[in-house]
């Protein structure tokens, strides 16, 4: 989207420039302008380019998210194999989602959250980790709450990458009161602190911990319960600094005091400004992991498969977590962290904490009501 | 005398069967990328959504029907998009004329120069840098300091049009400043002989001539506008919300492909009703400019 607008400008702006230099007339000048949005329409169906080569290959293509991988871990697998990494970086498991369920994208390995995976491998867009070509994976390393859980039973589709919550942040200097509960943020958020609060970009996250704070499940679908939730959200959206995920940079320059947060944006705000909290709700809200998959139509699974062997190693997982500052579900790789990550609490909260945390599920992700709901809130005045 | 003709005739032929030739890979570049995306587009909307999210076969107009939950975007965009070319208009009109005709010499290089430079930064930094400059750390802070309390810009109605207005008006300036630059100078020394005014002058002389200069401007910075996805993003905080947001939502987020289409069709369908009244006003100027043969 953006890159398309980007170009339209570019073009007209070169078409004008042109159109001065050479004194061009208006009727040119137009005719110009119609061949530079042909050009758009060209750039926009150009294929990507095909990477090729034999044994490992010399590239993988890696769809994740911004600023998640230690570019010094897969710098490493480079020097190892030989392979580069081309990082693919995604906004959501949804456009993630789009690339491959289009096919042919030449993506190898995807990192998608916990909700989307049950119905990628329904439709057959990742196929079972063929753990063989995984000699050093040592699942008795792993922890076992997070492991084989409900949407990948055995983890025969996927290997959790780094888990996390999405929790409350705000700036105690501004924000007064402790504030606990979801229930409790989206009283002040439209109230004490109108105009000074954000919920994020994202509907499972935003709407889900709405409908905690309303007493419901954070994957309900159920219309009336749907209803209620998109009445508040809709209410409360002219009150809201901003509906976005980029919640850091308001939040560091105090523009928003009180915000939905994902663990990462709670350490890293945490680690700069003295003020900043990052709660789990009390009364519930959403855990979730992003898990390592191999696209059914990936060009270089068996790079796909040397790089997962590569990267769940205690020593390389434990460098990423370092570098993302979200927690891992190695426990070898927990034990290698240095304690400022280990015991930041932000990182890894209490068992307790998460007790009332729920999954959000495959039904949730692909209801078809909810995200129109959200999308509706959105849309609204 | 008949195998001159008849050679005529052949040559004729011949030139005609080129000249359909020529024709071909630029029919086949509007029906491979113009008209065929559109026929796709158009057969989605009356589908449904999948289960999974994306398109499945179906002949509905139930996406039509669903078109009423995005008025708000509707309406923002057509208002801002308008609100916001008419202030390119009044701000690149002055410019252009300065640049075109009080600018002389070298100068005016340097200054036509300057309206593109911003064109070399992308326009995501310079958005970027829009939201450090309206965000609390920036000119409200300033504007705090001389004793205006606080005042909030980001995230605004206001940043959206200051970011729209920011990137757009090159597009606008540009267009006039070519037209007013080949205005015959001597016209404003006759319009002066016969007593004209400045404003005088300016209404009947300057406007019509620059009107196919300002046409151009106002679909060029128009247009793209009402297909903004970014600056309501980033100057907007997702609050004034564009028709192109809502598509970005229903294609990538509720992976709503038919709805999706039925919204970007009807959005097709305005942007042609747009386009063409321009070729019709922009027709009708160049007749009434040939007829008084000052164009």
């Amino acid at each position: 989207m953006n890159g398309r607008d980007r170009v339209a400008r570019l073009d007209a702006a070169a078409i004008t420039r042109l159109a001065i230099e050479h004194r061009i007339s208006r009727r040119h000048f137009l005719a110009g302008t119609g061949a530079g949005l042909g050009a758009l329409a060209l750039a926009a169906c150009a294929p990507g380019a095909k990477p090729s080569g034999a044994a490992l290959g010399d590239t993988l293509n890696l769809a994740t998210w911004p600023n998640y991988h230690s570019q010094e871990v897969l710098d490493g697998f480079k020097t190892l194999t030989g392979v580069a990494i081309n990082v693919g970086v995604y906004g959501s498991t949804e456009e993630m989602e789009a690339k491959i369920r289009a096919g042919n994208s030449g993506i190898d390995v995807v990192v998608p959250s916990n909700y989307a995976i049950e119905g990628w491998v329904a439709d057959k867009l990742i196929e079972p980790i063929d753990y063989a070509q995984m000699a050093d994976f040592v699942k008795a390393d792993w922890n076992a709450a997070f492991m084989d859980q409900a949407f990948d039973p055995g983890n025969k589709y996927s290997i959790p990458k780094n888990w996390g919550t999405t929790g409350i942040a705000y700036r105690s200097s501004k924000v007064t009161e402790d504030v606990t509960t979801w229930k409790q943020f989206f009283e002040v958020a439209g109230t004490t602190y109108a105009g000074k609060s954000v919920i994020v970009d994202h509907q499972i996250s935003s709407f889900g911990s709405a409908a905690v704070a309303m007493g419901y499940s954070l994957n309900t679908i159920d219309p009336i319960e749907m209803a209620a939730v998109e009445a508040m959200l809709t209410a409360l959206k002219p009150k809201l600094y901003a509906i976005s995920s980029d919640v850091q940079p308001p939040l560091r320059a105090l523009d928003s005091w009180l915000t939905i947060a994902w663990t990462g944006d709670g350490v890293q705000v945490g680690r700069d400004t003295a003020d900043a909290r990052y709660v789990v709700a009390a009364d519930g809200g959403e855990l979730w992991i992003d898990s390592y998959t191999v696209a059914a139509d990936a060009p270089h699974k068996a790079a796909a498969y040397a790089f997962l062997n590569y990267i769940t190693q205690p020593k390389q997982a434990a460098a990423e977590t370092e570098f993302c500052l979200f927690p891992h579900a190695n426990d070898k790789a927990t034990a290698l962290l240095s304690a400022e990550v280990r015991d930041n609490p932000v990182i890894y909260p209490s068992a307790e904490s998460l007790v009332n945390l729920e999954y959000a599920v495959n039904a949730t992700y692909n209801s078809a009501a909810r995200a129109e709901a959200w999308a509706r809130i959105k849309a609204s005045a | 005398m008949s195998i001159i003709s008849r050679a005529a005739t052949r040559s004729n032929g011949q030139r005609r069967s080129y000249a359909a030739l020529l024709v071909v890979p630029a029919a086949a570049w509007y029906v491979g990328f113009l008209v065929a995306p559109l026929v796709v587009l158009a057969i989605m909307s009356v589908g449904e959504r999948s289960p999974n999210g994306g398109y499945l076969p179906a002949l509905t107009l139930a996406q039509y029907a669903n078109l009423t939950t995005r008025i708000t975007p509707l309406t923002n965009t057509l208002g801002l998009a308008a609100l916001n070319t008419v202030i390119c208009l009044l701000v690149a009109f002055p410019v252009a004329y300065t640049l075109a005709l009080k600018v002389r010499g070298s100068w005016k290089l340097v200054l036509v120069a300057l309206v593109i430079v911003p064109f070399w930064t992308s326009f995501l930094i310079r958005t970027y840098a829009w939201m450090t400059l309206l965000g609390a750390n920036g000119v409200p802070r300033i504007l705090g300091w001389i004793g205006f309390g606080e005042i909030q810009l980001l995230n605004t109605p206001f940043a959206v049009s200051l970011g729209i207005v920011y990137n757009y008006l090159p597009l606008m300036i540009l267009p006039i400043y070519v037209s007013l630059e080949r205005l015959d100078r001597s016209f404003l020394e006759a319009s002066r002989d016969l007593g004209a005014g400045p404003i005088t002058t300016l209404r009947q002389i300057v406007l019509p001539l620059a009107a196919p200069g300002i046409l151009s401007g106002i679909v060029l910075v128009l247009i793209p506008v009402m297909g903004e996805y970014l600056i309501p993003v980033l100057l907007g905080g997702g609050k004034t919300y564009f028709l192109g947001n809502a598509l970005a939502d229903l294609f990538l987020q509720s992976r709503n492909w038919p709805f999706g289409a039925a919204l970007a069709t009807v959005f097709v369908a305005g942007m042609t009703v747009v386009v063409a009244g321009y070729l019709a006003i922009s027709r009708r100027l160049v007749r009434i400019g040939r007829e008084s043969s000052l164009l």
